[in-house]
């Protein structure tokens, strides 16, 4: 999963950064108005967290100015301004979800969680579930034939992208856009062996490897 | 304090009777003057005839009855003489009994003197020399009828001066009232601009009044600006605050910290105590008090915004309903309207299994809006401690705590009632009963 962080106030961004890092999501960070709505748009977000108070443009302005050009990814906005009035001006805009400062990082994890799961049409759940498999995401471990089945950092981002695009064809370009940050090399043989530690710890059919296209997650547990 | 009018009246009234007596009475003396001067020539014309009817007789010298006038003749007729020589005098036969009393000087006689049957007389003693002796000749008039007419005169001239005065001011009451109606337009304009139905006073008064206006303009314009400077800067210093809190929290649940658990504790409720703190007084600065009818909240415009935004929040398992007459209007602040109803729901929203219901009414009287639910409830026994910990912060718990606290200092605020009550939906019912604003 791949987040954007627009917030301004770099104390703040230091520790979202940390702790969605722990959480395993690959974070790009802005802190500027003008360049979260140019990059937003142009890199392949699965997430966006929004300031709505940003140096060079208001926060809500760049969300008017994505959803105006298409731009569906969700957007959960971070705001200090917590009243009704803005929260549904926020919503008007074209927001996913609003979290008001100060927030506790365990309520901002549940929200992102539960956003991507609503942005890939698994509401409703406590949990990521896909295909008989239960991933965990506090503690970074699925849940697989009744055992609990421990996962690396990297393999558990992974699969959660996988348990997220059920059935779906996925590149290791498009893979590697999605795990890993801006900053970040992207090496697709990487990819190829978190793929291979997946099968070994779940069974060979879970992913299934389409030749020169890419991944796909079946889910197929023997 | 008196009224204008009082003052005017009473200013106008001292006036009026003070130059109307002076008047009045000043151009009766002169009338009065000018007509003894005139009867002073008469009397003597009179004197004069009486010394031509002198006539040298057989016993001396006599008068010539014939050439009396016969009023001298006639007792009491109004006309006497009185004749003195060195040693008799003559009395004409008018005065019958009376005396007609010797005048110390020549001329007319200052002091009026005193008749039979009430007469007043006008006196003129005129001296003469004649065969070779000397003659005093007195000659009166009766004066009272002309006093008499200068009386009625003086009635007729205190009623009409009277009439006049009441004439007056019942003028002066309409044309004070008409000069006046710009400062009754004015008072009423105030009373709107308490209302809310304005912001400024009308400029376009008379010049008396103009440097009052822009007065009070200037004041209301300074007065909104410091309000709004210091509930913004209220506002700015509560979310500037926020940001860093933010930081905090998130450090304060540190794994580190954790392992402290004390510590972790203390952090975090201080933390906590500081952001209730904060949202609370963030939310009676804004409290924006009397708006005008523009910024009113509309609810068929207002409430489908709201409760996207709950069902956004609170998920698309609870079924969120909402009943207003169409048209609607209600007469504060919008956004402090959503703060109310937001905070009312949200808490509805948080304890509900599947419903949520708003309905909003109006009477005469004011307007009763009510957040029904399907939830645990409250019993009745602890309602009231619910109600009031809203106000009491250091005794709070998430949930029914803090939004309700918002939501008392709101009611509280416009002069609103809160009570709770069971749901026809089984849960909660929280109603809010506001008075229809003072016309």
């Amino acid at each position: 999963m791949r987040l954007l962080l627009v917030e301004d106030h770099v104390p703040l961004a230091d520790e979202l950064l940390a702790g969605l890092t722990r959480q395993g999501y690959a974070v790009d960070w802005l802190a500027d108005g003008r360049d979260a709505a140019y990059q937003g748009a142009t890199e392949p977000y699965d997430l966006i967290i929004l300031d709505l108070g940003l140096p060079g443009k208001p926060g809500l302005e760049v969300l008017q100015e994505w959803r105006s050009n298409g731009l569906s990814t969700p957007v959960l906005i971070l705001t200090a301004r917590g009243s009704w009035a803005e929260r549904i001006e926020g919503l008007k805009a074209g927001a996913d979800d609003y979290l008001t400062k100060p927030f506790h990082p365990e309520e901002l994890q549940l929200r992102i969680q539960s956003l991507l799961r609503r942005a890939h049409g698994l509401a409703n759940q406590p949990q990521l579930e896909a295909a008989g498999l239960q991933l965990d995401e506090s503690r970074q471990s699925v849940q697989h034939k009744g055992e609990d089945v421990q996962l690396t950092a990297a393999e558990f981002r992974l699969l959660r992208y996988f348990m997220l695009h059920p059935g779906q064809l996925l590149s290791k370009s498009h893979l590697a856009e999605h795990l890993y940050d801006g900053e970040s090399e992207r090496d697709s043989n990487v990819i190829e062996v978190h793929v291979n530690h997946l099968r070994r710890k779940l069974g060979r059919e879970i992913i299934e490897t389409r030749r020169g296209q890419g991944y796909r997650f079946t889910g197929a547990v023997p | 304090m008196r009224s204008i009018q009082q003052r005017l009246s009473f200013g106008l009234i001292s006036v009026l009777l003070v130059a109307g007596l002076l008047l009045a009475q000043s151009s009766l003396w002169l009338f009065d003057r000018s007509l003894r001067g005139y009867l002073q020539t008469t009397l003597q014309d009179e004197a004069q005839a009486l010394l031509g009817a002198f006539e040298r007789g057989p016993a001396g010298v006599q008068l010539d009855e014939r050439r009396l006038s016969a009023a001298y003749k006639r007792p009491y007729s109004g006309l006497y003489f009185r004749i003195d020589f060195a040693d008799q005098t003559w009395r004409s036969r008018s005065l019958w009994d009376r005396d007609l009393p010797r005048a110390q000087h020549v001329g007319l006689q200052r002091e009026l003197g005193d008749g039979p049957q009430g007469q007043s007389w006008l006196v003129l003693r005129a001296d003469y020399q004649r065969f070779g002796q000397q003659i005093e000749i007195q000659v009166a008039r009766d004066y009272t009828p002309i006093l008499n007419s200068f009386r009625q005169v003086q009635k007729v001239g205190l009623g009409l001066g009277l009439a006049a005065l009441v004439l007056i001011l019942l003028l002066q009451r309409v044309i004070v009232s008409r000069a006046l109606r710009p400062l009754e337009m004015t008072r009423q304009q105030l009373k709107q601009l308490q209302q809310g139905q304005r912001n400024q006073l009308d400029q376009n008064v008379p010049l008396e009044l103009e440097p009052l206006v822009a007065q009070i303009n200037h004041l209301l314009s300074h007065t909104e600006e410091t309000l709004k400077r210091s509930r913004n800067a209220l506002g700015n210093l509560g979310h500037a605050l926020k940001t860093p809190l933010a930081v905090l929290v998130s450090l304060a649940s540190r794994e580190e910290l954790k392992r402290i658990p004390d510590l972790h504790d203390s952090l975090n409720q201080q933390l906590k105590q500081i952001e209730q703190r904060i949202a609370r007084e963030l939310g009676r600065a804004k409290l924006a008090g009397e708006v005008l009818p523009g910024a009113h909240f509309d609810c068929a415009n207002e409430l489908p915004g709201l409760f996207a935004t709950l069902t956004m929040i609170h998920g698309r398992h609870l079924q969120l309903d909402w009943h207003a007459p169409g048209q609607l209007r209600l007469p504060w602040d919008r956004e402090d309207v959503l703060e109310l109803l937001g905070n009312v729901l949200d808490n509805a929203c948080k304890w509900a299994d599947s419903r949520v219901q708003l309905s909003v009414s109006s009477s005469a009287d004011g307007y009763t809006l009510c957040i029904d639910d399907d939830g645990p409830g409250i019993e009745p026994e602890r309602r009231q401690d619910v109600l009031s910990r809203g106000s009491r912060l250091d005794e709070q718990v998430a949930g029914h705590g803090l939004g309700l606290g918002i939501v008392r200092d709101i009611v509280d605020a416009w002069g609103g009632t809160l009570e709770l009550s069971d749901s026809a939906l089984d849960g909660l019912c929280v109603q809010i009963n506001l008075p229809a604003k003072r016309a």
